[in-house]
């Protein structure tokens, strides 16, 4: 993963023009929409064959306690997947038999607060972003996620694509009962 | 101590008949059954608290609950382990805010009263408020369980000083257990990290369907089945040669094939792994046990702890009231585990039974919707039907407990529930039947017990 740009930022980053801005928070929503749509088809399109996908499980801990809960892999973690590892996960789609998803889950995802920079590459961009993922199913299954996003974004021939992805979801219990979606 | 309630003195073996297999709805959302739980059976159960690896330094805490009690878990610096109300006895308000950590002391935000690891009152914000007499700080202290014991890295607590040893709690389970706690020298660890989720049902479905439900696994989780493992079909369940088997309310659902939990992890390298050391795990637990540990199974721990064998994903049903329950999940590696392998295996449980997972995301929703479907007020006084394999009880020379042939079965269920209604009955532990009978005996170890009368 040291070909690719890091998601920590340094202490002096630039930003994007305008324009680059517009095209990545374009992308942003591009993909919200895939995700709202269940087009996973299209989604997985916009992930780069070495995507490094991460959401960290994050314990209550004490200030002084320097447990680092976020760049340790090791940890448990909600996600902690490749490319091949998040479509498998999907395959379970293609199965009909996944129960839970059948009716199907309601989603909206908003994304916020996006900013892009420049990295150490010149074809990479480290995008933050903030998102709020709501779920609805059956009569009143209901639930809220709310975080923040790192990404990597790389560019392609064929658009932006997405290399890394660190989200962050606030929660210390997730409150409901699975997380079949993807942020 | 005593945990009696006034003015309750119902009849609990109403509520199901275990011989003709089957179980009154109401356990699963009746309020008053629900409280009787926490005095019966969560305040006089040796209860899980911890892994030992989660806190191997003097200092090193965490907090957790015991029933609906919350307790700290603390190192102490002779190395032993205290657990303690997270109750500070001026007003009650917690002592320990964080999940983890290392401290010296606990200090309550309210008044500043500071306790050691131990719980011992050391100290408090302005002190001479207090006249001579006034604060007696042998006794002020944070209430210790009665008993706090360990088998082989899990932590167990008991708010009740009659029971009986941890050792005679688990007793002959621990033939079992020692094939996911002692298949390896150097025994487990738990991965850094604790991810919890929140289901709105009932605690025991999720321990029923660990202790038991091999029978849901090829419906309910055939797309996690098939997504894991390139669109193969649950592995064929060999009814000749797989079992129930149920110790005190404990219970072990297992085929003998030796790699079915392996194959739905879906890491070949962890299947590899295994099988590199089944070997020599044959020589450390017998050939039974070597061929037991990896195949389809499933097991929980009297009343709320379950762990899958081979997938390695460790988990507790914390009870929050009769119709929520918080689930807590660790992952459980062999110390001795290439770091490689470890996270093969920790990426492979989060993909599987992390809230995300393919195989858990199917779960949740059934367990909700029994608990909430079953109370309504005709529907409760429906009769659940727990009948499955209640024919096919044998005595095997190898396997000790309760033994029923064909995994898929309602055996370790029915023993379950009958633990659960022995505890809801008697008062006190002595009176308690023991199902079965022990058969291995006082032996401290089951690493020299191939099988139970190859002695």
């Amino acid at each position: 993963m040291t070909d690719t740009a890091t998601l920590e930022r340094p202490a002096v980053a630039a930003a994007a023009s305008l324009e680059l801005t517009h095209a990545l928070t374009q992308t942003l929503y591009r993909e919200a929409r895939m995700l709202d749509d269940e087009n996973y088809k299209a989604w997985t399109e916009m992930l780069a064959e070495d995507l490094h996908y991460h959401m960290p499980g994050i314990e209550t801990r004490y200030r002084r306690d320097k447990t680092d809960q976020v760049t340790d892999l090791t940890r448990m973690a909600y996600y902690n997947d490749s490319k091949p590892e998040i479509l498998k996960r999907l395959s379970r789609l293609d199965t009909g038999t996944a129960w839970s998803e059948d009716p199907a889950t309601r989603y909206t995802h908003i994304v916020t607060n996006i900013e892009v920079e420049h990295t150490e590459k010149t074809d990479e961009f480290r995008v933050f972003s903030n998102f709020y993922a709501y779920r609805n199913r059956n009569e009143r299954d209901e639930d809220s996620l709310i975080g923040n996003r790192i990404d990597i974004w790389r560019q392609t021939g064929e658009g932006f694509q997405l290399v890394k992805r660190r989200a962050i979801l606030k929660h210390n219990v997730m409150l409901s009962k699975n997380l079949n979606i993807y942020i | 101590m005593r945990f009696e309630r006034i003015g309750r003195e119902p009849d609990y073996s109403r509520y199901m008949d275990l011989k003709e297999g089957w179980l009154d709805r109401r356990i699963f959302s009746d309020a008053d059954i629900y409280e009787e739980e926490l005095y019966r059976i969560f305040a006089r159960s040796w209860l899980f608290v911890a892994h030992e690896s989660q806190i191997p330094n003097s200092g090193d805490f965490l907090t957790t609950h015991m029933g609906e009690d919350a307790v700290i878990v603390a190192r102490q610096p002779d190395g032993s382990i205290r657990v303690m109300l997270n109750s500070c006895p001026h007003r009650g308000n917690k002592v320990c805010f964080a999940d983890a950590g290392n401290t010296r002391r606990f200090v309550c935000n309210y008044h500043g009263w500071g306790f050691d690891t131990a719980g011992e009152l050391k100290g408090m914000h302005e002190e001479y408020c207090y006249d001579a007499g006034d604060i007696d700080y042998k006794n002020h202290g944070l209430k210790n369980v009665a008993k706090v014991g360990s088998y082989k890295g899990l932590v167990f607590a008991t708010f009740n000083g009659d029971a009986p040893s941890l050792e005679a709690w688990l007793g002959d389970f621990r033939w079992y257990l020692d094939m996911i706690l002692d298949n390896e020298e150097g025994g487990t660890e738990f991965i850094g990290g604790c991810i919890k989720s929140v289901m709105s049902a009932n605690w025991k479905f999720g321990v029923e369907n660990f202790i038991g439900d091999a029978y849901h696994a090829g419906w309910t989780h055939d797309s996690g089945c098939r997504s894991m493992n390139d669109g193969m079909p649950f592995p064929p369940i060999d009814m000749q040669n797989s079992y129930h088997a149920s110790v005190n309310g404990h219970g072990w659902e297992f085929g003998t094939e030796g790699v079915g939990d392996l194959v739905l992890l879906g890491r070949p390298k962890v299947m590899e792994y295994y099988n590199k050391i089944r070997p020599k795990m044959a020589e450390r637990l017998g050939e039974m046990r070597s061929k037991i540990f990896g195949s389809v199974a499933s097991a929980s721990i009297f009343p709320n702890v379950s762990f899958l064998p081979g997938i390695s994903t460790f988990r507790q049903w914390q009870p929050k009231g009769p119709m929520q329950f918080e689930l807590k999940t660790w992952v459980i590696v062999n110390k001795n585990m290439p770091d490689d392998i470890k996270d093969e295996v920790t990426k492979g449980v989060m993909q599987t039974f992390g809230p995300g997972g393919t195989f858990e995301m199917d779960d949740g929703e059934n367990w909700e919707n029994c608990t909430t479907v079953n109370r309504g007020v005709v529907t409760r006084h429906e009769r659940l039907h727990y009948r499955c394999g209640i024919g096919r009880q044998i005595e095997h020379d190898t396997l000790p407990g309760i033994v029923y042939r064909g995994q898929y079965n309602d055996a370790n269920q029915r023993g379950f529930y009958q633990r659960w209604l022995d505890m809801m009955t008697h008062d006190e532990f002595g009176k308690m039947p023991a199902r079965p009978e022990p058969q291995l005996g006082n032996v401290a170890e089951t690493r020299d017990l191939p099988g139970l009368f190859a002695l």
